[in-house]
């Protein structure tokens, strides 16, 4: 046995198997056996040889090969574009939501994102609701008063 | 692009061994899904991919088992008549090539059930290139040797030969379409090799 775990008996079974061509051999094998072989190529010598004989056999078998009508015979029964079948609605609704379902609904939620974040920007640098704007103090000034509360204090009341 | 065009031979890109053999093309599996959702959704340059890589193989398979052109194409227009149907649930499936050989394996034994035996038809010629003609016949003749010894063969060495050493699937997918385990298929294979090497040393012999 060598480092690799492969043994004797598994490259002779390998061999047997799956012919003499590395490719054959099972990918998670292939290389601790092709390591073993080359490390002790006198006791596989035999097998290799009689391997290597079938696949040259193979190798004169005939590959047949099938109708070049047939591909396209196959193609045939294909299914369809969706396209020439769909329905008035599928179509628009393609058009209004071209990349499926799943692109509307982050839509709606990244708006939702938008408007809560516009709404709380808004409420929070919104002028309060006091005499105290420039607007005001410039109106109360050319009505005579210097603020608000000297205009409630001296403004007489409806009655 | 027409169909004729989209139906390119692909299959002589593919990786072959020593001997020229193809070996089974390592697609992704991402890659293969997306393939097989476009197919699904119409596309005919997916379609005809899938159809390239994988027909020429069920063809194969089917009349290996078969021995009939005509009954070989009537299992592979089957087998992706059933593809094409299923192919809109497809989603954590198998390989297609696997898929597509067990149904095309499947299809094969249900015709042989109802078939009495009959003689083997001729395969087609292969062009023998630029071999000198009496290598070209020998070459022939040894083709048409072995090609009559793997007939021979039990039904089930038979299949593990075709899948595993003729049209070159490794041993996961060969066993996963003859729905058999490995150790099973590596079984099949050694008898089918033995039996094999027997005929060709009494062919030798005489």
């Amino acid at each position: 046995m060598t480092k690799t775990g492969m043994t004797d008996a598994r490259v002779l079974q390998l061999l047997q198997a799956y012919g003499a061509w590395p490719m054959a051999w099972p990918e998670h094998e292939r290389e601790a056996a092709e390591a073993h072989l080359a490390a002790y190529p006198e006791r596989f010598a035999d097998a290799l040889a009689d391997a290597r004989l079938l696949d040259s056999a193979f190798e004169a078998e005939p590959m047949p090969e099938p109708d070049p009508s047939l591909a396209a015979r196959i193609l045939a029964d294909a299914p369809q574009p969706r396209t020439s079948r769909d329905s008035l609605g599928t179509r628009l609704s393609r058009i209004l939501m071209p990349n499926g379902r799943r692109w509307p609904a982050g839509a709606a939620l990244a708006s939702l994102g938008m408007g809560l974040f516009a709404g709380y920007t808004a409420s929070a640098s919104s002028v309060p609701v006091s005499y105290e704007t420039e607007a005001e103090a410039v109106v109360y000034a050319a009505l005579g008063y210097d603020q608000y509360d000297t205009y409630l204090e001296e403004a007489p009341l409806d009655e | 692009m027409s169909d004729a065009a989209a139906i390119a031979r692909f299959d002589d890109f593919l990786p072959r061994n020593s001997h020229g053999r193809r070996y089974a093309q390592n697609v992704s599996d991402s890659s293969e899904r997306d393939q097989i959702a476009r197919a699904a959704a119409g596309d005919r340059m997916a379609q005809s991919a899938l159809v390239n890589r994988h027909m020429p193989v069920v063809w194969r398979v089917a009349f290996r088992m078969l021995r009939d052109r005509q009954e070989a194409e009537d299992v592979t227009q089957e087998t992706f008549l059933r593809a094409w149907k299923m192919l809109p649930e497809w989603e954590g499936r198998a390989k297609f090539s696997t898929w597509a050989c067990t149904v095309a394996i499947n299809l094969c034994r249900d015709r042989m059930k109802k078939k009495t035996p009959v003689l083997m038809e001729t395969l087609p010629e292969r062009e023998a290139g630029d071999l000198p003609p009496e290598q070209a016949l020998h070459q022939k003749q040894a083709g048409a040797r072995i090609a009559t010894m793997i007939d021979a063969l039990p039904e089930r060495q038979k299949e593990a030969l075709t899948l595993s050493a003729l049209e070159g699937l490794g041993n996961k997918e060969a066993a996963a379409a003859m729905q058999v385990s490995v150790e099973a298929l590596e079984s099949l294979l050694s008898r089918a090799r033995r039996t094999l090497r027997q005929a060709l040393a009494e062919g030798q012999e005489e």
